[in-house]
């Protein structure tokens, strides 16, 4: 399912035209955005938690040529799924 | 790191007041949207927000654990997770903060100490050169301190102040008794403090008294200048030799640390505009001929003039002279070279050197760079080029590989430190 076909079910789901639903979305993914600028988490309830982590800096080695090179320190958006959503999930079998 | 959770109802909040609608409204879409995903996801889907990420679900394969209290082996059942891939876009920005950092390479470790020694080498002239605009303040109050009636001089433009109020005498053709007094004050007050001064403004002052004293009694200049002189000598010499000092380190700081550079080029450019506009008066060119004729010893023995003090020392014939030469040069350097006439063309052998072509054709090894730089878009690697490529040889200016100048080398070792990496 990518962006427009969420928009569109969305959209049916709530009986709005879909530039209204568009336009929601847009705004509620620049909110979360600049949320997660600005290293907060965010949280939504029953699906899971959006939050800002840090990467420390490491050293890596090349296995085949042994060439040792230090990664930089960053910063990840990590999302953890809440319990509710966990338990919906494991109703679902293996092969799906 | 800032952990402050933003709960729903928070988050909920926001997007009404930005999308100027009714809390329930933006509620109700964000519990639509949420319960959109999740359907799709439990479908198996996989759900692609643009600007922001993807969802998708992981199964997490069964797996044998221990019991902690009872030491019995137990199976973790497997379990479908939620993955989220952040988009680049936002990844880059969440990032923002660390973005400047890069994988470093480390060969060994004492090649990183010494980039490290590298970057504190270039950071130090320019600490030695605050270090000594402090002490020459210090000095500079202490003088002040002294000569309570002189009027107290602390920069360039309160000399171009005096220059000016000199060109007023000229006009009022007064005061001759004030400056003399004023003279007086000044060695009084270099005498005490016996280091005489790492200061040039205070040379300038007495050039500028001086000037101020040619042109109130111009039939009597000769006469008085030599007076001067030897009053001056001892002061002179001194100075002289504070001057050579302060060039030295000037001179160092200039070609060392391009930023400097850039910073007294353009100091000197202003100062030469200021003396260049001073000098349409007929009387004060005169005027500052015979100052020139009078310092001549002196500049000469200063060989760089774009020191940040000097200015005011160099005559006007010089400045017109040297001018346009620094210009073309610096035009040179700073625009893109575009090359259409080639002198030959060379095929690479086994053995072969762009640098070896270079000292061939322009006498300097160095100069290679400008070869590589007609020649980018067939070599990728300046380092390992194919045998058997054709080079062409361009015609470069001949200002731009003049060996002799330690700027064009200059230029042409940055050029190398970036085509080299």
């Amino acid at each position: 399912m990518n962006h427009k076909e969420l928009i569109s079910a969305i959209s049916t789901k709530m009986n709005t035209p879909k530039a209204v639903v568009e336009k929601l979305l847009e705004t509620t993914i620049s909110t979360c955005t600049e949320l997660l600028v600005d290293e907060k988490t965010i949280g939504f309830q029953s699906f899971g938690n959006f939050e800002v982590r840090k990467k420390m800096e490491r050293l890596s080695v090349h296995p085949a040529t042994q060439i040792r090179t230090l990664i930089p320190p960053k910063l990840v958006v990590n999302f953890k799924q809440s319990n509710i959503l966990k338990d919906k999930l494991k109703n679902l079998s293996k092969n799906e | 790191m800032n952990k402050e959770k933003i709960s729903s109802q928070e988050i909920i909040d926001l997007i009404a007041s930005k999308a100027l609608i009714s809390k329930r409204a933006a509620e109700e879409f964000i519990k639509m949207m949420i319960a959109t995903i999740e359907e799709a996801l439990l479908a198996g889907d996989i759900v692609k927000i643009k600007n922001f990420g993807t969802f998708k679900l992981q199964w997490n394969e069964p797996r044998k654990s221990v019991n902690v209290h009872t030491g019995e082996e137990i199976i973790l059942d497997g379990y479908h997770k939620v993955t989220f891939i952040p988009e680049a876009s936002l990844k880059d920005l969440v990032n923002e903060p660390f973005a400047h950092l890069e994988p470093v390479q480390l060969d060994d470790e004492s090649n990183f100490v010494i980039s490290e020694k590298k970057e504190n080498e270039v950071l130090d002239p320019l600490r030695i050169f605050t270090e000594q605009a402090s002490e020459i303040k210090d000095i500079l109050s202490e003088i002040q301190a002294l000569s309570v009636s002189s009027k107290p001089v602390t920069s360039e433009e309160q000399v171009k102040d005096q220059e000016q109020t000199g060109i007023e005498f000229e006009v009022s053709k007064t005061n001759e008794p004030i400056i003399l007094d004023k003279e007086k004050v000044i060695e009084q007050a270099i005498e005490p403090t016996e280091i005489i001064s790492e200061e040039p403004v205070l040379i300038e002052q007495e050039e500028t008294q001086i000037i101020s004293e040619l042109t109130d009694d111009k039939i009597e200049t000769s006469s008085f200048l030599e007076n001067a002189k030897s009053k001056n000598r001892k002061i002179w010499f001194s100075v002289l030799i504070i001057l050579l000092l302060l060039a030295g380190t000037g001179s160092g700081l200039y070609f060392l640390y391009p930023p400097a550079k850039d910073f007294t080029d353009s100091t000197y450019l202003k100062s030469k505009k200021t003396i260049l506009k001073m000098s349409e008066g007929v009387s004060i060119t005169d005027m500052l001929n015979t100052i020139s004729s009078w310092v001549t010893p002196e500049t000469k023995q200063t060989p760089i003039p774009e020191t940040i003090f000097i200015p005011k020392d160099t005559s006007a014939m010089d400045s017109v002279t040297e001018k346009p030469q620094i210009d073309s040069l610096q035009y040179l350097f700073d625009n893109p070279r575009i090359y259409r006439e080639y002198l030959g063309s060379e095929r690479i052998n086994p053995g072969s050197r762009l640098t070896i072509i270079s000292k061939r054709y322009y006498g300097n090894k160095i100069f290679w760079v400008y070869i590589y730089e007609a020649n980018k878009d067939h070599i990728p690697n300046p380092d390992n080029i194919p045998v058997g490529t054709l080079i062409r040889i361009p015609k470069v200016d001949s200002k731009l590989i003049d060996s002799t100048n330690p700027r064009c080398i200059q230029k042409a070792k940055e050029l190398h430190d970036i085509y080299v990496e």
